[in-house]
C-alpha cells in the first residue's frame, strides 16, 4: 500500500518542481520557512542533530517526500495532504510537533503556502558530511570519486568553434572566445602596445621595461615583435626570480621556525635559490616535483647533481616548526602533518591534512590514508640545523646545530666543535644587541655575509623507515591499527607504486603525483601559472580543488592545457609562452560597464584583469626606475650571520629586516624570517609564509599611502629617480617630464600630464615652505624629487593594465 | 541605507566627490580647498533605529579558548572525569575551579579574578555554536558570515552602515591581527575599499610606521593633490575598479592620519594609576594591556569597530599551563578595559565582546588537551546596551554541544548590528545583481539579552 503514495509523489515531485523556484519562492523559504525547520525540528530530525527520531529527516526535499515510519511528510502542492501539516497544527495528539511548543498560526500558514507552491528548496551541492553515518560517507565518498571534476581523468578536448575565428590566434583562445559568445559577450580591443609591454614585463620578469626596450619594441613593426620580447624575458635571469617567488609563496617558504620560539634556518637560502634556478633552466616540472619530494632518493649523475637534489628538499621542511614541544615523537608527528599538508595543497590542491583525526569531511580521504602517507613522512628525519632532541629547554639556547644539517660536497666539519657560547639568554640577548649595533652593514648593500657560508644545506633523508598506526583523533596516546605506507586511494592510479620496505616512499610519491595518471598534478600548476597571468585561476580557488573549493570556468580550456603541459615536457616556460600569445591575454583590461554588469567578476575574460603588482615588483620597480637596482643576486643570506638565539625570545624587539633596508637587491632576495617580514613588503600584502599561499591578498590600506608618501626609502629612490632624469642629456622640462613617465609607468606623458608636471614644478619652486634651500639647484632637485616620488606614489605605478 | 556605492558616485562629480578642480594646484591653500570639497565615504550615516551601542570593541581570541574551563561552568563534568565516551575519547574535567560573582552569582572560573569583578556587567552566551570545525574556515565565518565566500569582514559592514565618528582616523581598526584568512578577516570584501580594516601593529610601541610627515602640511598636500590628480585619471580608465577608487581613500585618509595618529597614540598623558589598571608595566600583561588602552582611545577618539587578537588558545596539548598563561596575559588587561571604559562613561555605548572561532571539546585530548569544539562554545559581551549579569542558552550538561536557545554566528551577526541600531536585514549592498547581507539568509536577534 505504502508503494502507490509514494511513487506518486517520485512522478509528482518532478512536475512539481519542473518550473524552477522563483527567487521570491526561495526567499521565503530561507526567511519563512527554513529558520523554523533549524531551530524546532532539527535536533530531532536532521544529519546534525544528536539522534533521529521517527526516522524522519527534515533537512533536504528529498528527505521530506520520502518521509519517515509514519510516511512521506509533505505533497508537494497539496498541504492540506501533507502529514507535516497536521503535525504542526497540532490536530492529532500523538502526532503533534513540535512536541513541547505549539508553532504560532502565522508561521503554520507560511508552511501551508509554502507547500502548496510545491515546497520550493534551494539547489543544495554539498551535504555536510559530518553527522552521517560510516556507511553514508562511504557511499558519499563514492559518489565524489565518480562526480567532483577535479578527480576526473585529464581530457584532451578538441577546440570548439567559434563566429569570429579571425580573433582567435591558438586553441586557447578558441576555448575562451566560446564561452564568450554563449554568454553574448565580446573581447575588449587588444592592449596598446605599450600597455602590453609594461604587462609582459612585470609579467615574466617583475620588472618594468626600461626606456631602450620601450623604443625597441616601439621600432619593432614585424608581427613577431611580441614573440621577441616574450622570448627575451623568458630567457632573462629575472624571469626565475619572478616565477622561482611565486613557487616561494607556495612552498611557504622562510628562513626562521616561526611559532614561538622562531629559530633561525641558517640554511634555507640554499632552497631559494634551488628555485630560482629551477625556473630558468626550466627544469620539466615533474622532475623539479620529484626532486622536491625525493631528491636525495634519486640517482645523480653528478656531485653537483646530487647537492642539487638535496637541496631541494628542503622544500619539505622550511615550514613552521613549533621546538616547544616537549614529546619527540609528537613533534615528529607534527612536522610530518606540516609535510602532508603542504604537499597536498601545493601540488595537489588538496587538504589531506585535515583526515588526520577523523576522517575528511569534504573530499573523500579516510584517515587511513592519511596515516599510509603519514608513515612516509615520519620515516623522514628532517634536518633544519636545528636540534630536535634539546627541543622544549626554553632557557637553552645551544640548539643550532650544524651536525643538524646535510653535508654537501666540500664540507669539512670544524675539527674542534666549538660549544655555542651563547649559553645563557643574556648573553645570547648581549650577542645580539653587539650584532645589531655593529657597523659593518650600515648603509651596505649586503651582498655576502660576514661569517664563513659552508657547504651545508636543509633537507629531508630517511630514517629508520617503518609503517605507523592510525592515532585516534590525532592523538600520540591513541595508537590503533598499523596502516602500510601508501597514497591517497583518490584520484584512483592502476599499479601505483610500490614502497619497499627498506625506503620511506618518498620517491614513490613522487612518481604517483608526477603520475600520468594523477588528474591533478598538472591541471594545479596549469592552473597556477594562468592566476599569475591574469590575476584570478581557471579555478578561482588555486589551493583547492577539493569539494569546498570553486568549479573551473572553463573546465575544457584547463585540461586542454594541462594536456599541453605534460605533452611539452611539463615546460612551464612554454607553457607561460603559449599563455602571453593569446588574443585573450593580449585584450586591454578597458573597463565596459555593460559587459560589466553582465560578469562583474571578469569569469568569462571579457577584458584582461587590471592587477596589483605584488610586493616584491613593487619595491623593484622602485629600485629600477630610480636606476639604483642591484641585479646581481648576494651570495647566501643574513640568516649566516645572525648570533645563536630563537628570535622569538627577547630578539624580535630586533628586526633583522630592518638592517638589511639599504639593500638594492631585490625583493626575493630580502631576509625572510617569520613574524619579521621587511617593511616593504610587508605593506603590500607578502604571503602568509604560515602556509601554502598561491594567491595573495590585496588590500589597499592607509598604511600604503603612508609608506610611499613617508618612508625614507621611498623617498632616497626618488631622489635618485632625479639624479637618473637630470642625467639623460636631456635640455628641455618637458622631455624630461615625459622621460620620467617613461620611466615610472612606461609611456609617454600626455600634453595635459606634461603641463600638470610643470605646474607642480614651478608651484614648488614659488612655495618658500617648500624651496628651502638658498641654492637654486637644490631646490629645483627637491621639487624634481617630490614629483618622481608622486609618480612612484601613484595608483598606476602600482597596476597593470 | 541601500545606497550602492555607484549611487554615491552618481551624486558627485567624480569618485569619491573630491572634485577635480583644474586650478588647484595653483591655489595657495590647497588643503583648505580639498578639505571643502571632499566627501568621506566614513561620513556618519544614520543608523535604522535608535542604537543601543555606538561602537564595539571586539576582542578575539584566536585558536579558541575551552568553555567549559572559562564562562561555562559544568558541575557534571567535574564528576564525568575520565569516563570513557566511545571512539577512545574520555573526559577531562575542567581544569579551573568555578566560582560565583557579583550580585548575579555568576559562574566564572578562576582563570579570570579580574574580570569576574565585573560580573554584574557581563552576558555570557553559552549556547554558541557555528558551522565549521577547522580553523581557517571557522575564524572567515566568525568575521565575515561565510566561510567558503570573500565576504565583507563584520567591521566593514558596521563601517558601511554607520560610517565613522572620526574622519581623520579609520573607522575600522584592527590591532595586531593574527588568525587563519589573513586579510580576509577586515577585509572590505564587494564594499568599498574605504571601510576595510586598518591593521595597526600590536608591538609594545604600537606605533605606526611612516606616520612621521615626510613634507610640512602644505607642501605635502600639494604633492597629494598631483598624485590623486593621476589617480583620478587612472580611475576614470579603468571605469569602476573599487580598488583604485580604495588607492584614492586611502591617500586621503593617510593624510589625515599623520595628525590624528599621533595624538591618539601618545599615551603619555595617561595617568601612572591608568596604567597599572591595565597591567601595563608588567610583563605577562604589558602587551594586552597596552593594545586594550590603544583601544580605549581609539574608541573615545570615534573609531567605529576595533579589533584586538590574543592568539594561541588551540590547546590540544598542554591545556593547563597555556590557558593559564594566556588568561593571565588578558584577564587584568580587559577588566582594565571595562573599568576604564566605565569611569568615563563609555561603556554604557560601547560593545565589548570576547571570544573565538569555536570551543572545545569536554573529551580529553591526550592528557591535557581538548579538540576543536563547534557544537557549542561560550562568547561574552558587555556595555553597549546588553543585560549584565546574566548567561544566555545553555549547552548540554557536559558542554558538548548547545542546546537551549541556540545562537549560531549569523544570530549573533544580526544582535551585533541590533545593537548598534541597524536591522541586518536591511543592511544590504548590491553586488553582481543580488543585495547581499552579513547574515545572509540567516540570523535572528537574540533579544533576550538586550537591556
Amino acid at each position: 500500500m505504502r508503494l502507490v503514495p509514494l511513487l506518486a509523489i517520485v512522478l509528482l515531485a518532478p512536475a512539481a518542481s519542473a518550473a524552477p523556484a522563483t527567487r521570491e519562492q526561495l526567499d521565503f523559504f530561507e526567511k519563512r520557512i527554513r529558520p523554523v525547520l533549524v531551530g524546532q525540528c532539527y535536533k530531532c530530525h536532521s544529519h546534525a542533530g544528536e539522534k533521529v527520531k521517527a526516522n524522519l529527516l527534515l533537512d533536504s526535499r528529498e528527505a521530506l517526500l520520502k518521509g519517515g515510519d509514519t510516511g512521506p511528510a509533505i505533497v508537494p502542492g497539496k498541504s492540506t495532504a501533507s502529514l507535516l501539516m497536521t503535525a504542526i497544527r497540532g490536530t492529532k495528539e500523538d502526532l503533534q510537533m513540535p512536541p513541547k511548543s505549539k508553532l504560532s498560526d502565522a508561521v503554520v500558514a507560511d508552511f501551508a503556502t509554502w507547500i502548496d507552491a510545491g515546497a520550493p528548496w534551494p539547489a543544495e551541492t554539498r551535504k555536510d558530511a559530518a553527522g552521517a553515518t560510516a556507511a553514508a560517507q562511504a557511499s558519499e565518498y563514492d559518489r565524489l570519486e565518480r562526480e567532483l571534476w577535479s578527480w576526473q581523468p585529464i581530457t584532451d578536448p578538441a577546440a570548439p568553434a567559434v563566429k569570429n575565428a579571425a580573433w582567435a590566434k591558438s586553441d586557447i583562445d578558441r576555448f575562451v572566445l566560446a564561452r564568450l559568445e554563449q554568454g553574448g559577450l565580446t573581447p575588449a580591443v587588444p592592449a596598446d602596445k605599450l600597455a602590453l609591454l609594461r604587462r609582459l614585463s612585470f609579467d615574466l620578469t617583475g620588472l618594468p621595461p626600461s626606456p631602450a626596450e620601450i623604443e625597441a619594441f616601439v621600432r619593432d613593426t614585424s608581427p613577431s615583435a611580441v614573440e621577441t620580447v616574450v622570448d627575451r624575458l623568458l630567457a632573462s635571469p629575472a624571469f626565475g626570480e619572478r616565477w622561482g617567488r611565486h613557487w616561494l609563496d607556495v612552498a611557504r617558504y622562510a628562513e626562521s621556525s616561526g611559532m614561538t620560539r622562531n629559530f633561525v634556518y641558517r640554511y634555507a637560502w640554499r632552497y631559494r635559490d634551488y628555485v630560482i634556478r629551477a625556473f630558468n633552466e626550466d627544469k620539466p616540472f615533474d622532475r623539479f616535483v620529484a626532486e622536491q619530494l625525493a631528491g636525495d632518493l634519486l640517482p645523480a649523475r653528478s656531485v653537483a647533481e646530487k647537492d642539487l637534489n638535496t637541496i631541494a628538499t628542503g622544500f619539505l621542511c622550511v615550514g613552521p616548526r613549533d621546538y616547544v614541544e616537549r614529546n619527540p615523537r609528537q613533534s615528529v608527528y607534527n612536522s610530518a602533518d606540516e609535510m602532508i599538508d603542504t604537499v597536498g595543497r601545493a601540488f595537489l590542491a588538496t587538504t589531506i591534512a585535515c583526515a588526520r583525526c577523523h576522517d575528511h569531511k569534504f573530499d573523500p580521504i579516510p584517515t587511513s590514508e592519511y596515516y599510509a602517507l603519514a608513515g612516509i613522512f615520519v620515516s623522514s628525519d628532517e634536518q633544519t640545523g636545528i636540534d630536535r632532541r634539546r627541543r622544549g629547554a626554553a632557557n637553552r639556547l645551544d640548539q643550532y646545530d650544524d651536525d643538524e644539517l646535510i653535508p654537501l660536497a666540500g664540507y669539512k666539519p670544524d675539527p674542534k666543535k666549538a660549544k655555542s657560547d651563547d649559553d645563557t639568554k643574556t648573553e645570547a640577548r648581549e650577542a645580539f644587541r653587539s650584532f645589531f649595533s655593529a657597523t659593518r652593514y650600515g648603509g651596505g648593500d649586503f651582498s655576502k655575509p660576514n661569517k664563513p657560508v659552508k657547504f651545508l644545506a636543509m633537507g629531508v633523508k630517511d630514517d629508520r623507515p617503518a609503517d605507523v598506526r592510525v592515532l585516534n583523533r590525532g592523538e600520540i596516546t591513541q595508537p590503533g591499527d598499523s596502516v602500510r605506507r601508501g597514497f591517497v586511494s583518490i584520484p584512483a592510479i592502476k599499479n601505483p607504486p610500490t614502497i619497499s620496505p627498506g625506503q620511506s616512499g618518498r620517491r614513490e610519491l613522487a612518481q604517483w603525483v608526477t603520475s600520468a595518471e594523477n588528474p591533478l598534478t598538472a591541471r594545479v600548476m596549469a592552473n597556477r601559472v594562468w592566476a599569475h597571468l591574469f590575476g584570478a585561476g581557471l579555478v578561482r580557488s588555486v589551493d583547492n580543488f577539493g569539494t569546498t573549493g570553486d568549479k573551473p570556468t572553463h573546465p575544457e580550456l584547463l585540461d586542454h592545457l594541462a594536456t599541453r603541459f605534460v605533452k611539452d615536457g611539463w615546460s612551464v616556460k612554454r607553457l607561460i609562452k603559449s599563455i602571453v600569445l593569446t588574443s585573450t591575454y593580449q585584450q586591454s583590461a578597458a573597463f565596459d560597464k555593460a559587459k560589466f554588469e553582465r560578469d562583474p567578476e571578469n569569469h568569462l575574460l571579457w577584458r584582461q584583469n587590471q592587477r596589483r603588482l605584488e610586493a616584491e615588483a613593487i619595491r623593484d620597480a622602485m629600485l629600477a626606475v630610480s636606476g639604483q637596482i642591484n641585479p646581481t643576486p648576494p651570495t647566501a643570506s643574513i640568516a649566516i650571520d645572525l648570533p645563536n638565539i630563537p628570535l622569538g625570545v627577547g630578539g624580535a624587539r630586533f628586526n633583522p629586516a630592518e638592517l638589511v633596508s639599504s639593500t638594492t637587491h631585490r625583493s626575493v632576495y630580502l631576509p625572510i624570517l617569520r613574524n619579521l617580514t621587511p617593511e616593504s613588503l610587508d605593506v603590500f600584502d607578502f604571503a602568509d609564509n604560515a602556509n601554502v599561499t598561491g594567491q595573495r591578498d590585496v588590500t589597499t590600506v592607509p598604511p600604503q599611502a603612508l609608506y610611499v608618501m613617508n618612508s625614507p626609502f621611498v623617498i632616497r629612490l626618488s631622489r635618485a629617480m632625479t639624479d637618473r632624469v637630470a642625467g639623460a642629456g636631456l635640455q628641455a622640462d618637458p622631455a624630461r617630464i615625459d622621460y620620467a613617465y617613461k620611466l615610472a609607468l612606461g609611456r609617454p606623458a600626455t600634453p595635459v600630464e606634461k603641463d600638470r608636471a610643470a605646474a607642480y614644478l614651478q608651484a614648488f619652486l614659488r612655495d618658500p615652505k617648500a624651496a628651502t634651500s638658498r641654492d637654486p639647484y637644490q631646490n629645483k632637485h627637491a621639487a624634481w624629487s617630490s614629483l618622481c616620488q608622486a609618480l612612484m606614489a601613484s595608483a598606476e605605478f602600482r597596476y597593470l593594465n | 541605507m541601500t545606497s550602492s556605492r555607484r549611487s554615491i558616485l552618481r551624486t558627485t562629480a567624480c569618485g569619491f566627490g573630491y572634485l577635480a578642480l583644474a586650478d588647484l594646484l595653483t591655489k595657495a591653500h590647497a588643503a583648505d580647498v580639498a578639505a571643502e570639497h571632499y566627501e568621506s565615504p566614513l561620513a556618519p550615516k544614520q543608523p535604522h533605529f535608535a542604537p543601543k551601542a555606538k561602537r564595539v570593541i571586539f576582542l578575539y581570541m584566536q585558536g579558541a579558548p575551552s568553555h567549559v574551563d572559562t564562562f561555562d561552568y559544568k558541575p557534571a563534568l567535574y564528576k564525568a572525569d575520565g569516563k570513557s565516551m566511545g571512539g577512545g575519547r574520555s573526559l577531562l574535567a575542567p581544569q579551573w575551579k568555578f566560582n560565583k560573582h557579583g550580585k548575579s552569582g555568576l559562574p566564572i572560573s578562576e582563570l579570570f579574578p579580574n574580570v569576574a569583578r565585573f560580573a554584574d556587567d557581563l552576558c555570557i552566551v553559552n549556547s554558541m555554536h557555528t558551522d565549521q570545525p577547522a580553523h581557517p574556515q571557522a575564524t572567515i565565518l566568525l568575521h565575515t558570515g561565510s566561510s567558503r565566500f570573500v565576504r565583507p569582514s563584520m567591521g566593514s559592514w558596521v563601517c558601511y552602515g554607520l560610517g565613522s565618528q572620526n574622519q581623520n582616523l579609520p573607522g575600522y581598526i584592527t590591532i595586531a591581527p593574527q588568525g587563519q584568512g589573513g586579510a580576509q578577516l577586515y577585509g572590505a570584501g564587494f564594499l568599498p575599499a574605504a571601510f576595510e580594516g586598518t591593521p595597526i601593529s600590536g608591538s609594545s610601541t604600537g606605533g605606526l610606521p611612516n606616520i612621521a610627515p615626510s613634507a610640512p602640511a602644505s607642501v605635502q598636500r600639494r604633492q597629494l593633490d598631483l598624485v590623486q590628480a593621476m589617480n583620478r585619471d587612472t580611475l576614470r580608465r579603468s571605469g569602476d575598479n573599487p580598488q583604485i577608487e580604495g588607492i584614492i581613500e586611502s591617500f586621503e585618509l593617510g593624510f589625515r592620519m599623520q595628525s590624528a595618529v599621533p595624538t591618539v597614540m601618545d599615551v603619555s598623558k595617561e595617568t601612572a594609576a591608568t596604567k597599572a589598571m591595565y597591567g601595563i608595566g608588567e610583563t605577562a600583561t604589558d602587551t594586552f594591556g597596552k593594545q586594550c588602552l590603544m583601544a580605549r582611545r581609539f574608541a573615545e577618539a570615534g573609531v567605529r569597530f576595533i579589533e584586538l587578537t590574543h592568539g594561541n588558545w588551540d590547546q590540544h596539548q598542554q591545556l593547563k599551563q597555556r590557558h593559564e598563561a594566556n588568561a593571565t596575559a588578558i584577564d587584568k588587561p580587559i577588566a582594565g578595559l571595562i573599568a576604564d571604559l566605565k569611569s568615563r562613561g563609555m561603556l554604557k555605548d560601547t560593545l565589548i565582546v570576547w571570544g573565538g572561532e569555536f570551543g572545545r571539546t569536554p573529551t580529553a585530548q591526550g592528557r591535557d588537551g581538548r579538540d576543536h569544539n563547534n557544537r557549542g562554545f561560550s562568547i561574552w559581551m558587555a556595555g553597549g546596551g546588553v543585560k549584565g549579569g546574566m548567561r544566555h542558552g545553555q549547552t548540554d550538561e557536559l558542554g558538548a554541544r548547545a542546546e537551549v536557545d541556540k545562537v549560531h554566528i549569523h544570530d549573533f551577526h544580526a544582535t551585533l548590528l541590533h545593537l548598534l541600531g541597524m536591522d541586518h536585514e536591511r543592511l544590504t549592498y548590491r553586488y553582481a545583481g543580488r543585495d547581499f547581507r552579513l547574515t545572509d539568509v540567516h540570523g535572528n536577534v537574540v533579544k533576550q539579552i538586550i537591556a
